[in-house]
């Protein structure tokens, strides 16, 4: 394993928004085919993190660097992020009126082709493979023809970000909170869509507050990140921990005695 | 006066018909309103110059013209060709509760109803609208009898060849409790004139569905008018799809004349080239409990100009109104034009009442998001500015004319992004 190429590495990242320093020394090295999940209180900087990734205007970098797949991740632009294969799952996904949901896939499936140097999909081909992805997650027919996440219920929304997910077959899955709002069933759905994706050559990062969902998909690593750092890494077992005694013993600052003691 | 008045009061005088006395009091009207000018607030924007300078003339020799066909539409089809009803493209049986007749061909005792109901929901103020009454080639009743729920819609289309110019004129009225969906467009050759009025009555618990689509562009000059009329606890829905031409002009009064009345009104323009499109629509709240909501949306490219005026008056009477106009603008290039004024004029006091002019800016957020699936920037905006027209599209309520109409306005603006 060690001396597989890593897929993703952030280096000593400082990053903020607005001059609010956010993220502060957040380090993190991910391999082809590995899962993460992170977890941490409330405002510890995990959406932001996953905004610094894909490059959101207004989120500036200030030192620290991130290589994805061997290129300058930071030198990017958003598209240019999303085409090399990173995905962000948002946690609140942006509703889009006028737009309709698979005009948006087929621009979205086309602008990746045509970044790996394969033509447009045919408009046949798109809708049978979106039919597939919609009933993989559940979604009926008809929000495909609605405008993009345009009313749909926060469950719904979490949907269909996974079913782009399925449909732009990323490297790198970062879904923030996709587990966030959904009912039992749906968490399940959510965790088999990540499971069918797993593979040697994708990975995932999976920013979750409940243990729960950790069930479903085994991660391999589970990290804590708290204002702005990783302060704790291990494995899934890590996960049930945090579930029994929650981020208490983050408080009073001394986070890394407290962890080590 | 412009010479073009006086020719066309002269030719008013020379018509002896049923309608002659409505036709006197348009030409006595008309003889005493000055010609537009830049001064005329309701003309400040719109220069009648197409109008003065058009070789259109009437056309009496009989012309074979079909209405484009519309993929998937079983409509009722009325069609005038160069200003005279088309009677052979009408269905041989009309639905039950529906009927359709030339003015001219009524009894005496109809015809003295039409003459009342004639020009009575029209304000008076249209210029246009006076000179379609003293011209009005052929007049078309429709009616619609009490409590029926015509599921095929009824399209008006005025068809022109090269060079004509007409003027027709449709008064419709559903009975109570009546539903009707009505389509009205022109198509032109060139060169053309014409003056396309309707007027509807809706009665009380009716409810009209209505589509105007003035897509004729170039030398093809029009100035037009759709006037309703609203009774108790009616309502409407109405799209406005216009392309501009040398000179398209819409006059619309929404006339709140019963309580809880709920009108809809979405009009979309897309203006490329010289084109000018001009869309005057007054509301007025006369009843308490009525609801009006108004988008106008306008993507203007190339040197073309719109102008919207939207007015909005809430009588004193007028007491829980809700009214709302929203007006948004995409100007593609700066020698494009918009020139938009929203009126509210407000004597209630317990009302609601917004309005909203902007000039629409892409959604940050949604770029955002359209460029993590890996859309370019470019081909975002483009989609964004598509999908505020679109917004308009998908709100009207026959899919089959959304799914005939989304493809040609979408064309359109591919052809304006282009340049
Ligand atoms: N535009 C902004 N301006 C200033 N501060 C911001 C801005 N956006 C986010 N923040 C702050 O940055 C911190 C990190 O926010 P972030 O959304 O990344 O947290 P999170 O870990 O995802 O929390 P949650 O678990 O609640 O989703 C928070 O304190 C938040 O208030
Ligand atoms: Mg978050």
């Amino acid at each position: 394993m060690s001396n597989t190429k890593s897929l993703l590495t952030i280096k000593d990242l400082y990053a903020g928004i607005e001059e609010k320093q956010i993220i502060k020394g957040f380090n993190l090295d991910i391999k082809p085919g590995e899962v993460h999940a992170i977890m941490g209180p409330n405002g510890a900087g995990k959406s932001t993190m996953g905004y610094v990734l894909s490059g959101r205007d207004g989120y500036e970098v200030e030192s620290g660097s991130v290589t994805f797949n061997g290129q300058n991740l930071l030198e990017m632009e958003i598209e240019e992020r999303a085409n090399a294969g990173l995905f962000l799952a948002f946690q609140y996904p942006v509703e889009i009126p006028g737009v309709s949901n698979l005009e948006f896939l087929k621009a979205s499936v086309d602008a990746v082709r045509a970044a790996n140097g394969e033509e447009a999909i045919s408009s046949s081909e798109l809708l049978k493979q979106a039919k597939a992805a919609c009933k993989q997650v559940d979604l009926p027919l008809a929000f495909l023809k609605r405008g993009v996440n345009e009313g749909f219920s926060g469950g719904e929304k979490k949907r269909n970000e996974l079913m782009q997910m399925l449909l732009l077959k990323p490297k790198l899955c970062i879904l923030d909170e996709t587990d966030s709002g959904l009912d039992i069933d749906a968490l399940q759905l959510v965790a088999k869509g990540v499971n069918s994706q797993r593979s040697e050559d994708r990975s995932f990062i999976i920013v979750t507050h409940y243990q729960r969902l950790l069930d479903y998909i085994k991660p391999d690593f589970v990290h804590v990140l708290a204002d702005g750092k990783i302060v704790k890494s291990g494995d899934a077992s890590l996960a049930l921990e945090l579930e029994s005694q929650g981020y208490a013993w983050l408080e009073n600052g001394n986070v890394e005695a407290k962890i080590e003691g | 006066m412009s010479e073009w008045l006086e020719s066309a009061i002269s030719r008013g005088h020379q018509i002896d018909d049923w309608l002659a006395p409505k036709r006197t009091q348009a030409i006595d009207l008309l003889s005493t309103t000055p010609w537009p000018t830049r001064k005329t607030e309701a003309w400040r924007y719109t220069s009648l110059r197409a109008v003065q300078n058009s070789k259109a003339h009437e056309i009496e020799t009989k012309t074979n013209l079909l209405p484009e066909h519309i993929t998937n539409l079983s409509a009722i089809e009325l069609v005038f060709v160069n200003g005279k009803l088309d009677k052979q493209q009408l269905p041989d049986v009309l639905p039950k509760g529906l009927s359709i007749s030339l003015g001219s061909d009524l009894n005496k005792e109809q015809q003295s109803q039409a003459l009342a109901n004639f020009s009575d929901i029209k304000p008076k103020r249209h210029l246009f609208g006076l000179v379609n009454d003293a011209l009005a080639q052929d007049v078309v009743i429709v009616n619609v009898e009490d409590g029926f729920n015509i599921k095929q819609p009824l399209r008006i289309s005025s068809l022109l060849s090269l060079g004509a110019e007409s003027h027709t004129r449709v008064q419709v009225t559903l009975g109570k409790e009546s539903h009707l969906a009505v389509i009205e467009d022109v198509q032109a050759e060139g060169d053309s004139l014409c003056t396309a009025f309707v007027e509807y009555q809706v009665s009380a618990k009716a409810h009209l569905e209505h589509y105007r689509f003035a897509l004729q562009t170039g030398s093809n000059v029009a100035v037009g008018g759709c006037h309703f009329n609203l009774l108790d606890h009616s309502s409407m829905h109405s799209t406005i799809v216009a392309f501009g031409s040398d000179l398209s002009r819409l006059d619309t009064d929404i006339i709140h004349s019963g309580e809880f009345v709920d009108a809809k009104l979405n009009a979309i323009y897309l203006l490329d080239g010289n084109e000018l499109f001009d869309l005057h629509a007054t509301v007025e709240h006369a009843m308490p409990n009525g609801t009006t909501e108004e988008n106008v949306r306008c993507i203007v490219a190339g040197r073309s100009k719109a102008v919207f005026n939207g007015r909005i008056h809430i009588h004193r009477d007028a007491q829980k109104t809700l009214a709302e106009l929203n007006n948004r603008n995409l100007l593609m290039t700066n020698t494009a034009e918009i020139n938009t004024k929203p009126e509210l004029e407000i004597y209630a006091d317990d009302v609601r009442c917004a309005h909203g002019a902007t000039s629409a800016q892409v959604d940050k957020q949604a770029l955002y998001y359209l460029q993590t699936r890996g859309i370019d920037r470019a081909k975002a905006s483009v989609m964004l500015n598509f999908g505020f027209i679109n917004e308009l599209i998908d709100l009207m309520p026959n899919t089959v004319l959304s799914e005939w109409i989304r493809p040609i306005i979408r064309n359109r603006f591919s052809a304006m992004e282009v340049k």
